[in-house]
């Protein structure tokens, strides 16, 4: 009988980066060669923008109110209450707002296009596609890349908006405070240096989310378990991506613009 | 001596002789086309890992034949068609699809050859997003590049009219029987006219009397379209109603080859096993 060759785990780890290198040129390759898919990526854009916007919504709320709950007793210690609206702003709309929302995205968005991509790899919609002559990665991965890059960014803006308002509330409940000096204070302390990096970062969190969800799909095994596995795996991967991208975003942040 | 005008009697012999021509012609013509090898594979050899599946599969598919492929599970039936048309990669051997070799296509060639072939998948491998009419539409419109709505609506018709099941055309696969979904993937396989049809188990997970209505529809496809077909199964029913030729393979090759009737009296063991309950 013959030995049954095990492969080592760094040597398939390699092969994994491989593959991710080679699907990442495929998909470059196949936005710029054949028809593109306008009425699927707008459905897609749909899909992800449209129906992740409520619970990117509520939670923005959320954590702008538990913020400013945590942020207060800490601030009025030091007798700076005055600089809650500045501190919610400037790290919600830096870090906290980008991070999680991307983080909410991921959970949602990564996990439902793996977990979609691998069931039509199970049941051979994949295959079906490739051996009728259409291109599945024009359909199906170009799309749903570009609506995540393009969706994500906007759904980032949209929390973040939310989130301020949401530690207006908190604030104008607990310290009576009005609408007009709680936004003056906020578009006074908001610097443009604040928010474009933060943009441009999410533009990338909005990549590897549909990347690593469309990789992991189309790459699942032949097996019902495998479209879990696939689902968690894209979840897993993109969030660990979203801290990669953030911490190597912040040191090119700081390097332009806080010298 | 030459006369300036031919005579009438002349001029029959000379209509009925060029008539015959063209009948001779024809029928050479149809016979040459009947004898024309569409799919040719020799020494065929696929392994994943260690395990050998295709050891040495010689076949040819002529135009217009239905070539039944019997077999256990897991003996490389499915590896076979799934090299045919590029899915899976030959190790070894000569895999020609009208003269061409399929290892050596570039990708862009691969596609064209794609168009030519029809593969139904064992589950119909229907896009469960899209409704009949859009799995249908797909093919149209991002293989064949039609925009007219007319005519795409005219061959969403006629393939669902075949398959008998225009009345389904607005439900989703969800909504679908088994037999329905494999009949919306054959009608979503013969939309863009192709030349070979490959079948993978069209019948497994039927009732007899379903399993017999895709029998018979895979027989009057190949008669209406003049496709050729390779059709892997374990129906001995569809076997014998589809098939002008059987092959049965067994550990990665051929090992018996012939006609329902042939088959059916050899003595080779594993044959027999397949044929045993059959009156």
């Amino acid at each position: 009988m013959a030995e049954q060759i095990v492969i080592p785990g760094w040597k398939r780890w390699l092969e994994g980066i491989g593959d991710q290198v080679e699907f990442f040129f495929k998909f470059f390759r196949n936005i710029f060669t054949g028809g593109f898919e306008w009425s699927e990526f707008v459905r897609q854009c749909y899909e992800i923008g449209y129906r992740s916007m409520m619970l990117v919504g509520i939670t923005s709320f959320i954590m702008g109110v538990v913020l400013i709950l945590q942020l207060r007793p800490t601030l009025v210690s030091f007798g700076a209450a005055s600089m809650l609206p500045k501190t919610l702003a400037v790290s919600f709309i830096r870090e906290i707002g980008p991070v999680i929302i991307a983080i909410i995205c991921a959970g949602k968005i990564a996990s439902s296009i793996g977990a979609e991509l691998g069931s039509m790899k199970v049941t051979e919609q994949l295959d079906a596609m490739e051996v009728s002559g259409a291109n599945p990665l024009q359909y199906l991965v170009v799309t749903r890349i570009l609506a995540t890059t393009i969706m994500v960014p906007i759904l980032s803006v949209i929390g973040d908006l939310i989130g301020l308002f949401g530690g207006f509330l908190a604030l104008n409940l607990r310290d009576d405070m009005s609408y007009s000096l709680y936004f003056t204070k906020v578009v006074a302390s908001i610097d443009f240096s604040d928010f474009l990096p933060a943009f441009i970062k999410t533009i990338f969190f909005g990549f590897a989310i549909g990347f690593v969800g469309c990789y992991k799909g189309f790459h699942s095994n032949k097996g019902t378990e495998s479209v879990g596995i696939a689902a968690n795996s894209a979840v897993v991967t993109a969030s660990l991506w979203i801290f990669v991208i953030d911490a190597i975003a912040v040191q090119i942040t700081s390097l332009l613009f806080y010298k | 001596m030459q006369l300036p005008f031919r005579s009438p009697v002349y001029c029959f012999i000379n209509k009925m002789k060029m008539n015959q021509v063209k009948e001779n012609t024809a029928q050479k013509d149809e016979a040459k086309s009947k004898k024309e090898v569409v799919i040719a594979i020799k020494g065929l050899k696929k392994s994943f890992g260690e395990k050998d599946v295709l050891k040495d599969i010689n076949l040819e598919l002529k135009r217009s034949e239905n070539i039944v492929v019997l077999g256990r599970s897991g003996t490389g039936k499915s590896v076979t068609i799934q090299c045919i048309v590029g899915l899976l990669k030959q190790d070894g051997g000569s895999l020609k699809v009208f003269g061409d070799e399929v290892a050596e296509m570039s990708d862009k060639a691969l596609k064209q050859l794609r168009i030519k072939i029809g593969f139904l998948f064992q589950s119909g491998a229907l896009y469960d997003s899209m409704t009949v009419r859009e799995n249908l539409e797909f093919p149209l419109t991002r293989v064949l590049k039609l925009k007219e709505q007319q005519e795409i609506d005219k061959r969403v018709e006629e393939a669902l009219n075949s398959v008998g099941l225009l009345e389904s055309i607005d439900k989703l696969p969800s909504d679908l029987s088994g037999g329905m979904r494999k009949r919306a993937g054959l009608a979503r396989t013969i939309i863009v006219n192709p030349e070979i049809i490959l079948y993978d188990e069209p019948t497994t997970g039927l009732d007899p009397i379903t399993s017999r209505e895709i029998s018979d529809l895979i027989l009057s496809i190949q008669k209406k379209y003049k496709t050729s077909s390779i059709i892997i199964t374990h129906d001995m029913e569809c076997a014998r109603i589809a098939a002008d030729r059987i092959l049965i393979m067994d550990d990665g090759e051929f090992i018996a080859e012939g006609s329902f009737e042939g088959l059916h009296k050899s003595n080779n063991k594993t044959v027999e096993a397949f044929f045993k309950d059959i009156l």
